[in-house]
This record gives structure tokens, C-alpha cells and sequence, in this order.
């Protein structure tokens, strides 16, 4: 079987057997999510005009309690040193644990995002463009974190570094995320945001597997 | 068959590149650094708070400008200096590179928190407000957290200060190229959030009277991050080298330096 598809693999069965972590990023968002009404009060007008805002801002925090997960277990039981080990590209191995972090955390956040649009009185119209925007912008999420969670995988408790390191990285994907979703709740195009979304989604695809790569030898030194 | 010739660059580059010589080197250029940037400091100072013109819209408050755009101009200029040593510490391993980012973050960190601190100062009577999300300081608030992660990833790392570097080092080199990004998506998005906002030089062209100021202050920062980053640097490099030759020789030379 070819080596990406087969690490894919791995992961997705490692993490289906652990299922917590599926579900619990999903939780933690709808929890979050009850807050806003109670602190706000309860009003569709205000809690529609911070929706956009909300859901993407929970999308990013929701991400950020999984990222340090994309490498930490396969340091502690030694996976992460074969992948140096190996013939095949690292940078590659990064792409395919990568795709299985987001297939695993990023994905159901996409698919539940209705859910919290509905919470917080989102106009139906602009759902569409809600899941679409968290589709692209969701892999850089897993994408950008890959590059803290290869720097921080050999730290006992490398969590909050790793959210200090990676938080300002991701401001551009919440700003163009946030506002494709902000212009379609108005009625006008969010073409633009989703492109220029679109645009950083290519460049961490291509360029990021390298910084994690680099980052992964650093720490093996 | 011709003789190998020495470029005088490379000869430099590997001059700097150890740490013996570096310390050396640096050693001569402390004092005058120092001087310069005292010197260029207070004639900058005085040309900008007393000799310029007030403003005819700003009045004399206009003339934090002389602490603020300097100070703004170095929290890049710094980081800019950072990512490239950082380049060089990954891809080379130089342990000069290692030494003068990490011995820039701080640095860097403080001026951009004068930068941002002056202009908040500066727009409670101009704006009327201690903060505008405007792009310019939403962009500098986002250089001081990545300074910041990069000094905390330095310290999560203590146990092994070269490891600690270099994954400094790609923090600042992934935020360098960020940097851009960052900058015009905040732009983008303040542009679409506020209309826009008030330009602050506006139409108006500074004046020659007003510029030179701004200038000498320009120089003066400069030379005084050359003098506090050769100075950490190397006391930098007396830690991380602590254990080698060279280092208990200059210790042991000070010592007898300050007895006699």
C-alpha cells in the first residue's frame, strides 16, 4: 500500500478508537456556544450580528485543543522517528497526519457548524457559505498547527505555548473566514474572502509541510 | 595552477562566524555604538521636542512622533534582522545567529511595546480614544505575541540552548514570511470593517525642519540596538559557551584586567 495512504489509515483507526477525541472538541463548542446567550442576553439581532464572529472564533479555539495531538503520541511511543527514519519524504508523512488530524477534528467541526449557526439565529442563507468557508479554512487550522505541535511534541506541557505560537499565525484565516461569512449574512458575494481564503489554504499546503518537517529534526536532535 | 585567494567577505563571514572572534571584534565597536547612539540621541531630541516647528493642526503633540515612529520602524526593522539570522541558524547551524536573534527578541519586543504604548498616548488626543483597531496597530499588537512566542519557546527549551535556538529560529523565520500576510489581511480588514480611517500625515508633506529630527532619531535607535545587542550577545555567547577554552581565558583576562 502507498506510505501516505497508509499512515492516513493508521490515524484514522487510531482515532476512531479514541473517540473522545472526536467528540469533545464538538462539546466544548456547544458549551461555549451557551454562554453567548447568557452573558449577552438572549436577543436574535444581537446574537445573529456576532454569529459569524462566534462560530469561527470556536472553530479556531475548538482546534486548538486538538492540534498538539498531531504529534505528541507518535513522539511518546517513537513513531515520529521512524517517519525521520524512513525513505519516505517527511515532509509527505507531515501531509498525510496532517489530513488525517483534520479528517478526524476538522471535518466534524464543519458538519456541526449548522448546528451552532442555528443556536445563535444565523440567517439560513448564508449556511453554505458558513461550511464552505470552515472547509477551507479549517485544514490550515490543522495545517499551521502542525508546525507548534512538531515544536512542542517533546514538551511535557506544550499546550499553551503551542496556542501562543500559533494564534497570531491563524489571524488572517479568522479575518477572511469571519467576513466571507459576515458579507453573505448582509446578502452580498463572499467571493472575494473565499478566495483570498482559498489563497493561504494553497500556501500552507505547499509550503508548511517543510517548517513542520524541519521542525520535527529540529526536535529530534 | 593559481594561488587560492581569500575573498575578504568570506574571511569576515567566518571571522564573525566564531564565537572567539565575534567577541573580540564586537569588543571594539561597543564604546563608539554606545557614544553614537547617546550622542545622536540627544541632538535628535532636542532638534524634535525644542527646535522643530509645532504642527498647525497637532500642536506640540504631534511631537511623540520623534519617540513613537522611530521606535515603530525598529520593532520591524529588529524582526527583520531575526528572521534573517534565523535563516542562517537553521540552514548554516551558525552560533553567531543564534546569539544576535536571540539576543534581538527582546529588544525588538520592548520597541514595539513603545511603539504601541506612544501611540496609544498619542491618540487619546488625537482620536479621542487609547485604542483604534486600525491596521497599523492591530498589525503591531500581532508582532509583540509573535516576539513573545518566540521567547517562550526559547525558554520552554532551557535544558539545551541550541535546540532552544533553533526552534526559535524557525518560529521567527514561519512568522517573518507571516508577517506579510498578517499585515494586509489586517489592512483588508480594517478597510472593510471602519472606512477609512483618519490618515494621519495626511495630505500635508512633512518639512524638512520636522523630517531631520525624525531621521537623526532613526540612526540613534539603530546604533543603540547595534550597542544593547552586541552586549547581549555577547554575554550570550560567555553562557552557551561557558565550558570552552576561550571563555575562561577572557573571564580569567578581566579578572586580571580589573586588579591591576
Amino acid at each position: 500500500m502507498n506510505p501516505f495512504l497508509a499512515l492516513v489509515k493508521r490515524d484514522l483507526t487510531l482515532g476512531l478508537r479514541r473517540k473522545s477525541q472526536i467528540y469533545q472538541p464538538l462539546v466544548f463548542q456547544l458549551l461555549v456556544v451557551t454562554m453567548f446567550p447568557l452573558g449577552l442576553g438572549s436577543g436574535a439581532k444581537t446574537l445573529a450580528l456576532i454569529a459569524p464572529a462566534v462560530i469561527w472564533i470556536l472553530a479556531l479555539l475548538a482546534s486548538l485543543l486538538t492540534l498538539d495531538q498531531i504529534f505528541k503520541n507518535d513522539y511518546d511511543d517513537g513513531s515520529v522517528e521512524s517517519y525521520v527514519l524512513t525513505s519516505y519524504p517527511l515532509p509527505l508523512s507531515v501531509m498525510a497526519k496532517v489530513l488525517a488530524h483534520w479528517l478526524l477534528t476538522g471535518l466534524p467541526l464543519v458538519l456541526f457548524s449548522p448546528i451552532i449557526a442555528v443556536l445563535l439565529h444565523l440567517p439560513s442563507s448564508s449556511y453554505g457559505v458558513l461550511m464552505l468557508s470552515l472547509l477551507i479554512g479549517t485544514p490550515i487550522f490543522s495545517f499551521m498547527g502542525s508546525i507548534g505541535s512538531a515544536l512542542t511534541m517533546s514538551l511535557k506541557h506544550g499546550g499553551l505555548l503551542l496556542t501562543i505560537l500559533v494564534m497570531p499565525l491563524l489571524t488572517p484565516v479568522l479575518i477572511f473566514g469571519a467576513s466571507a461569512v459576515v458579507e453573505s449574512s448582509l446578502g452580498n458575494s463572499a467571493t472575494q474572502p473565499l478566495l483570498l481564503l482559498s489563497g493561504l489554504l494553497v500556501l500552507s499546503f505547499t509550503l508548511v509541510p517543510f517548517a513542520s518537517a524541519a521542525a520535527i529534526k529540529i526536535n529530534l536532535e | 595552477m593559481h594561488k587560492q585567494r581569500t575573498n575578504a567577505i568570506v574571511t569576515l563571514y567566518h571571522k564573525l562566524g566564531s564565537p572567539p572572534s565575534f567577541y573580540r571584534i564586537s569588543g571594539y565597536f561597543l564604546k563608539w555604538l554606545l557614544l553614537l547612539s547617546i550622542g545622536l540621541l540627544i541632538w535628535g531630541l532636542y532638534e524634535g521636542l525644542v527646535l522643530a516647528p509645532a504642527d498647525y493642526q497637532q500642536g506640540d503633540s504631534f511631537r511623540i512622533i520623534y519617540v513613537h515612529v522611530p521606535a515603530a520602524w525598529m520593532s520591524m526593522f529588529v524582526y527583520g534582522i531575526m528572521g534573517l539570522c534565523g535563516i542562517i541558524a537553521i540552514i548554516w547551524r551558525m552560533k553567531v545567529a543564534e546569539a544576535v536573534m536571540m539576543a534581538s527578541a527582546p529588544i525588538g519586543a520592548w520597541f514595539t511595546v513603545i511603539a504601541l504604548v506612544t501611540g496609544s498616548l498619542w491618540g487619546k488626543p488625537m482620536w479621542g480614544t487609547w485604542w483604534e483597531w486600525d491596521a497599523r496597530m492591530t498589525s503591531e499588537l500581532i508582532l509583540l505575541f509573535l516576539y513573545i512566542g518566540i521567547m517562550a519557546t526559547y525558554s520552554a527549551f532551557s535544558e539545551d540552548s541550541r535546540k532552544a535556538a533553533r526552534m526559535a529560529a524557525l518560529i521567527a523565520v514561519v512568522g517573518i514570511f507571516n508577517v506579510v500576510i498578517i499585515h494586509f489581511s489586517v489592512k483588508w480588514w480594517s478597510s472593510i470593517h471602519q472606512g477609512t480611517t483618519v490618515s494621519l500625515m495626511g495630505e500635508s508633506h512633512i518639512t524638512w525642519d520636522m523630517l531631520r529630527p525624525l531621521l537623526i532619531m532613526a540612526f540613534a535607535t539603530k546604533f543603540y540596538y547595534g550597542y544593547s545587542m552586541l552586549k547581549r550577545a555577547r554575554i550570550y555567547l560567555l553562557e552557551t559557551e561557558s565550558h570552552k577554552r576561550w571563555v575562561q581565558d577572557t573571564v580569567n583576562e578581566s579578572n586580571n584586567g580589573d586588579k591591576s
